[in-house]
């Protein structure tokens, strides 16, 4: 259903929008030709009329059964019968002319499809008025021809009509238009979500998705307070304790030796600050890339770790900070639980769509619900994208992230 | 003295066993965490015990409720817990019956070793060592009408010592004045607080630690 929807909406308004619609470049069959649009037209037309004439039918013969209540349940359902045969006509006319993809299993209310009806009889009704108003245009712009042609007509009168017949054109085809329009919104609203329901779900989504950007940041957050007082912290105090013994010591050697490990620690020290910063942003994402930032993951981690990368166009800064994280995250998860003995990154950008995948060999179970991952989940969806994981049990675990990179 | 040690940092806890034992102390015990902790404590009866207040498996206060129970069942063994930050509601934790034979630092003091060592020595000789950034933090009260703002400098570094667990000689020592001058600054202190002049110190620290938390 969720699937459904978006399919729905990338010819919706949240396709406007900018919503994901991960169907859309694998199983959507290509539109249909633009010519195949004025025969939709004047068959839309014809299945106006054939509207009209049902419901004039319909109404004269079940009329009076539909006031009686003791047989208007019936004669009800004997009308919603014909209207939904109606309805599922002027869907696939909308299908096959216009190249609409409608969700499957979305089943209007019976007022939807009834309201959509009407409005569709009278759009289609007028949209016959313009079209024949277009042909009789046509007609009287042949006659004004043949009469020049002839010479009896003056070059102000025929001044005259050519802006006259002009502006009717430009009338006639922008009613053309906003009748085709109305065609296309009033199927989307019966057959699909309506624009309000599109939009009320993207709202929900980006509201789940902002709660979620500050629960990561938070999390972040807590793991650079914990990385800081459990390594650098305990480290200067060790430090620290080591000056001060040998501040105490009265033996001159000892004190020596003393020193000496405190000098050796205060190496430790800087180390594990590098480490601690590069974890909370590595540095060189900004200076060199991502890929030269994805080759010091590789450099840093025990495992082999063998990294494609297939990105032939620079990438906005939030999708690259992201991609990185989720390279990152996976890669320390497999090294800390998985008992990998390899790993692979392949990173693509296809279209306007960044993949980043990272599969191990190790024995899976990871899981989606733990705080790495779920932060991770998390940071994509802020820039709606979409986390897959993978992970059976006895392995090998695959983690990818499909981030739009619009 | 002999001492227990329960601190989840390897690094650290090997520092601390190797300085006390510079210092002449006996580590009995050097824990990772406080899971067995009361059994070494009931098993070798050290002089004092140095607890992390963070540990696993749930790095919350696993160290502190061990450090309550070890003084409730224990009353003669020393108690030192280090808090990774000041957590008023730990000290007050700690310090509910009495303020002996009890200390709380925080985790940094350790690395001032001069200042570590003095607080064990004071916890083992009935006293008591609450680290000077709990009362300095207890003592940062300037709301209108505060009678804190009515101490000259003086009696707030008399009063800031108290808190800390010093007696009155140590904070003489401490201060550079006369035994007889600190005792007419804290009766001072007393009197502008309208604290009872408690007899004993502990008593006096427990009051004093009272008033500065209300």
């Amino acid at each position: 259903m969720r699937e459904d929807l978006t399919a729905a909406a990338s010819h919706g308004v949240a396709g406007t929008l900018g919503a994901p619609d991960p169907e859309d470049d694998r199983s959507a069959a290509p539109p249909p030709p633009r010519r195949r649009r004025g025969p939709g037209v004047l068959l839309g037309c014809a299945t106006a009329l054939l509207g009209s004439l049902c419901f004039l039918v319909a109404g004269a013969a079940l009329g009076p059964f539909l006031l009686w209540p003791r047989t208007r349940p019936d004669a009800l359902r004997v009308l919603m019968a014909g209207a939904r045969r109606l309805a599922a006509l002027e869907r696939l006319r909308r299908a096959v002319f216009f190249g609409d993809r409608f969700p499957e299993h979305y089943t209007a209310s019976d007022r939807k499809i009834l309201r959509y009806l009407a409005v569709r009889c009278c759009s289609g009704l007028l949209c016959a008025v313009v079209t024949g108003l277009l042909g009789f245009g046509a007609v009287l712009a042949g006659l004004l021809v043949l009469g020049v042609a002839r010479g009896s007509i003056g070059w102000d009168d025929l001044l005259t009509q050519v802006v006259l017949g002009g502006v009717l054109l430009f009338l006639d085809v922008q009613g053309l238009y906003s009748l085709a329009a109305l065609d296309a919104r009033t199927a989307r609203e019966c057959f699909g979500p309506s624009e309000r329901e599109l939009l009320r779900q993207r709202i929900d989504e980006l509201a789940a998705s902002r709660a979620a950007v500050v629960r990561a940041v938070d999390a972040e957050r807590r793991r650079i307070e914990r990385d800081l007082h459990d390594g650098v912290q305990q480290r200067l105090v060790a430090l620290a304790m080591l000056l001060g013994r040998a501040r105490r010591s009265r033996d001159p050697e000892r004190a020596d030796a003393l020193l000496r490990q405190a000098h050796e620690e205060s190496q430790g020290v800087l180390t594990e600050l590098r480490e601690v910063a590069w974890r909370v942003y590595p540095s060189a994402l900004d200076s060199l890339g991502l890929k030269e930032a994805l080759g010091g993951v590789a450099a840093r981690c025990g495992i082999p770790l063998r990294v494609d990368f297939q990105v032939g166009a620079p990438l906005p800064e939030p999708v690259e900070t992201a991609a990185y994280f989720v390279v990152s995250e996976a890669v320390t998860n497999a090294a800390k639980h998985s008992s990998a003995t390899a790993m692979e990154v392949r990173v693509a950008l296809t279209g306007a769509r960044l993949t980043v995948r990272v599969e191990d060999n190790g024995e899976g179970g990871a899981d989606p619900a733990g705080s790495g991952l779920a932060g991770l989940r998390d940071r994509v969806a802020a820039l709606d994208g979409v986390l897959h994981i993978d992970s059976p049990l006895g392995g090998p675990t695959t983690i990818s992230a499909e981030l739009p990179c619009a | 003295m002999r001492v227990i040690l329960a601190e989840d940092s390897t690094l650290l806890r090997e520092g601390l066993v190797r300085l006390l034992a510079d210092e002449g102390h006996e580590v009995v015990a050097a824990l990772g965490d406080a899971v067995t902790l009361l059994e070494e404590v009931e098993e070798h009866r050290p002089d004092i015990v140095v607890a992390d207040i963070r540990m696993p498996p749930t790095h919350t206060d696993e160290g502190l409720r061990a450090a309550v129970e070890i003084r409730d069942r224990f009353p003669e063994v020393g108690v030192l817990v280090l808090s990774q930050h000041v957590e008023r509601n730990y000290a007050a934790q700690l310090l509910a019956s009495n303020a002996e034979r009890v200390g709380y630092l925080l985790k940094d003091r350790v690395a001032q070793v001069e200042e570590f060592l003095d607080a064990l020595e004071r916890i083992h000789g009935g006293g008591a060592a609450i680290d000077p950034e709990v009362v300095r933090q207890l003592l940062v009260r300037t709301t209108h009408g505060d009678p804190l703002a009515r101490l000259t400098p003086r009696e707030r570094s008399v009063l800031e010592a108290l808190g800390q667990g010093y007696t009155n000689s140590a904070i003489a020592g401490k201060l550079h004045l006369s035994l007889s001058s600190v005792e007419k600054n804290l009766n001072a202190v007393f009197d502008k607080l309208d604290l009872p002049h408690a007899t004993g110190y502990n008593r006096r620290i427990l009051a004093v630690l009272r008033y500065l938390e209300s």
